[in-house]
């Protein structure tokens, strides 16, 4: 049993559906296909997957044509699938260095061991919009799709292409240790890592859901709270020099249940940096450096540069101070928009529960509250239910 | 079927279709997960459990939590109850409610006396609930003491050791400043006579049927990821002083529907319905109820009432 009026909102929100459906599916122009997202999209792709912690390039770009270029809603989009998938298993734990480097770079020193390999970066293309005349742009990009064709069609391999030993260099941080330039925090076992999916992590969880958490992080969240305790007045962490800043692609390998061998099943793009921090407090051997880490999938840098600084700061911090809870509980995209959104929901029940208190706290102070309630009805009786609620309250005196 | 069917799908679907064309929304080692959860939660009542929160088609904030317990909890038989702000028709409830039945095709209702799980946001229904029935409560912050304390670490510090002296100072201070205690919504209360629970944002009003209940009462908070849980027949007992009167809403204007007004026993929450010239009606907030005794009463023809099976 139930009553009429419950339709109401169901019907509301079919009505929006509808809207939403109609500018999405009809649209004005052509539709727009998923290739196109991977391909000319391409950063708004990774963070998808980044925040929705899950690689799967064609998934992400429907989410993201999902939901119309709104990053959150599309990663918001994949984790609830997420939540539909059983996890079957897990890949080989894959070392960082088995990486094979797209970019490259080693702000800390002028010739590192191992390539400086600029490769693909927006950070000295001149941000100078590109007013092309569309007809132009196709006309270019059909150009080019053609050369393309050639160059697979060819098999020779350009003299410009970076070797193997390029390609998977070694890193900077070993060449610090050498020189007996770190602290050394690394620790004999060899723990589970802390599974975010699956554990709420709160302060005074191990380092790898600290990681995780930011891996998983909205990318203005976490540039947020860098700069906030940068510039603004936490002051938890200063700027770190980098040593390593690099974009290429970790091979994933599952174990074959049957014959226990290891097999190749993709890879992923990550993004990886190492943030050489100079350690100046009191109780801290001012003789060395630390280092912070942070990785996170697909190519964003700025996300994982802040992860890696504000990993060393957390570390500092050691539990005192309170970047460790800022950095676990208020990075999520998720969670922090989620949360600001639902504001919208009607809240008219807590509303009028508060407007009492105002009510009481006016005549406990005295006021004449009371005086005129006394006027109202105070007994219960039948009204017409059609709209005469018989005597209305003086309300002005209510608010005032 | 994909989600983005389920959504686009337009029209009534009759429960006999809706049985064939599941889409579920949370795997089934997650609702195992849950369930341990939930369990850990009545053997220590209002403490609050982590639990690997899953994202679900909700965002974070509009009842992820209360769902998930409600997939976990549900079986076949179950009729389900969704409402929000004590009214099935308001749009968060119907696009719960219409999840909860495409992914687990069970029955739903409106009426609290036929439901065997009742998922709400900022209500407790007027009705009396008895034992076997499961309320499920959306919690936007389960942690009561987060006014007076924001680390967490110290939190947890406070509820192991039943440290709660700042919670009491803050009530004593507010009453020393503003005459009465202005905790509105959420109040605080002590269950079991340990721990200190958030009773999520449902009035004053909601928090004495929640004392030596005979259901059982889940909080499920999906964003911060606890669960936490007051089991039938505990002691919830709201924070005041010996002296000072534990105070819910009062209305002294007469209800809308007419039959009801407060401090009758048969009283309701009410709320208000503002109009421009500045005059006020009140309604009761809990809107089947009040659609039953309205048509109890004559007031409301017997049509007003229909089946929810036919409504989604």
């Amino acid at each position: 049993m139930g009553y009429v009026a419950a339709k109401g909102g169901f019907d509301a929100i079919q009505a929006a559906e509808t809207l939403v459906r109609r500018r999405r599916i009809e649209g004005r122009s052509s539709w727009l296909e998923l290739d196109q997202i991977v391909d000319r999209l391409r950063y708004s792709v990774d963070r998808v997957m980044g925040e929705g912690g899950l690689w799967d390039e064609q998934l992400s770009a429907r989410a993201f044509r999902q939901a119309e270029g709104d990053v959150i809603e599309a990663a918001h989009l994949i984790r609830a699938h997420r939540s539909t998938l059983p996890r079957f298993g897990y890949a080989r734990v894959v070392d960082a260095d088995e990486i094979d480097v797209l970019r490259r770079i080693v702000p800390a020193f002028r010739e590192p061991p191992g390539p400086q390999l600029l490769g693909r970066t927006l950070d000295y293309t001149g941000r100078l919009l590109d007013q092309t005349p569309e007809d132009e742009g196709r006309r270019q990009a059909a150009e080019a799709a053609a050369n393309r064709r050639e160059r697979v069609v060819s098999t020779q391999v350009s003299a410009d292409e970076p070797t193997v030993d390029q390609r998977v260099p070694g890193r900077l941080i070993d060449v610090l240790r050498n020189l007996d330039a770190l602290v050394d925090r690394r620790r004999d076992d060899d723990p589970e890592p802390v599974d975010i999916s699956r554990v709420a992590a709160r302060p005074g969880a191990p380092r790898s859901a600290r990681l995780s958490t930011m891996a998983r992080a909205e990318t203005g969240a976490l540039v947020q709270l860098w700069y906030r305790n940068i510039l603004g007045p936490d002051r938890n962490l200063h700027e770190v020099t980098l040593g390593e800043v690099r974009h290429g692609r970790l091979p994933i390998e599952v174990q074959n249940p049957l014959t226990g061998e290891t097999v190749p099943i993709g890879s992923v793009r990550v993004t990886e940096v190492e943030a050489i921090e100079d350690l100046d407090g009191v109780e801290e051997d001012r003789t060395r450096f630390d280092v912070g880490y942070g990785i996170c999938l697909g190519h964003n840098e700025r996300k994982a540069i802040a992860m890696a600084n504000l990993d060393v700061a957390v570390d500092r911090a050691a539990g005192d101070g309170p970047l460790e809870q800022s950095v676990l509980m208020t990075t999520d995209g998720l969670d922090a928009s989620g949360f600001l959104e639902h504001l919208k929901l009607p809240h008219y029940v807590t509303f009028r529960s508060m407007m009492e208190r105002k009510t009481a706290m006016r005549e406990a102070a005295g006021t004449k509250r009371q005086e005129r309630l006394a006027q109202g009805r105070s007994d219960c009786e039948v009204t017409d239910v059609s709209g005469d609620a018989g005597a209305p309250v003086e309300r002005e005196d209510v608010l005032r | 079927m994909t989600l983005a069917d389920v959504l686009a799908t337009t029209g009534p679907a009759p429960a006999s279709e809706v049985a064939v064309e599941l889409t579920p929304i949370l795997d089934e080692s997650a609702k195992r997960e849950i369930r341990r959860a939930v369990l850990t939660a009545i053997a220590v009542p209002g403490y609050q459990v982590p639990f690997g929160s899953r994202e679900m088609p909700v965002a974070r904030g509009w009842g992820s939590g209360g769902l998930q317990i409600s997939l976990a909890v549900v079986g076949d038989d179950d009729v389900v109850k969704v409402y929000d702000q004590g009214e099935d028709g308001g749009v968060n409830a119907a696009n719960l409610r219409r999840l909860i039945r495409r992914s687990e095709g069970v029955k739903t209702t409106t009426d609290a006396r036929e439901a065997s799980v009742i998922q709400t946001r900022h209500r407790v229904p007027e009705d009396e609930l008895i034992a076997d029935q499961i309320l499920v409560l959306q919690v936007p912050v389960p942690e009561p003491l987060r006014g007076i304390e924001r680390d967490m670490n110290e939190l947890r510090r406070m509820h192991a050791e039943a440290d709660y002296a700042r919670m009491w100072v803050s009530l004593y201070e507010d009453i020393v400043r503003n005459g009465v205690i202005t905790r509105t919504t959420g109040y605080p209360c002590l269950v079991d006579g340990r721990y200190v629970i958030a009773t999520t944002p449902i009035p004053r009003w909601d928090v004495p049927p929640l004392h030596q209940a005979k259901f059982l009462s889940l909080f499920g908070a999906g964003r911060e990821k606890r669960i936490y849980a007051i089991p039938p027949y505990t002691d919830v007992e709201p924070l005041t002083f010996d002296d000072v009167p534990f105070e819910v809403e009062e209305v002294s204007e007469p209800c809308r529907c007419g039959l009801i007004c407060p401090g009758d026993e048969q009283g309701a929450y009410l709320v208000e319905l503002p109009a421009q010239d500045g005059t006020s009606q009140w309604v009761c907030s809990d809107t089947d109820w009040c659609t039953r005794h309205r048509v109890a009463n004559g007031v409301l023809g017997s049509e007003a009432l229909d089946d929810a099976d036919e409504l989604w």
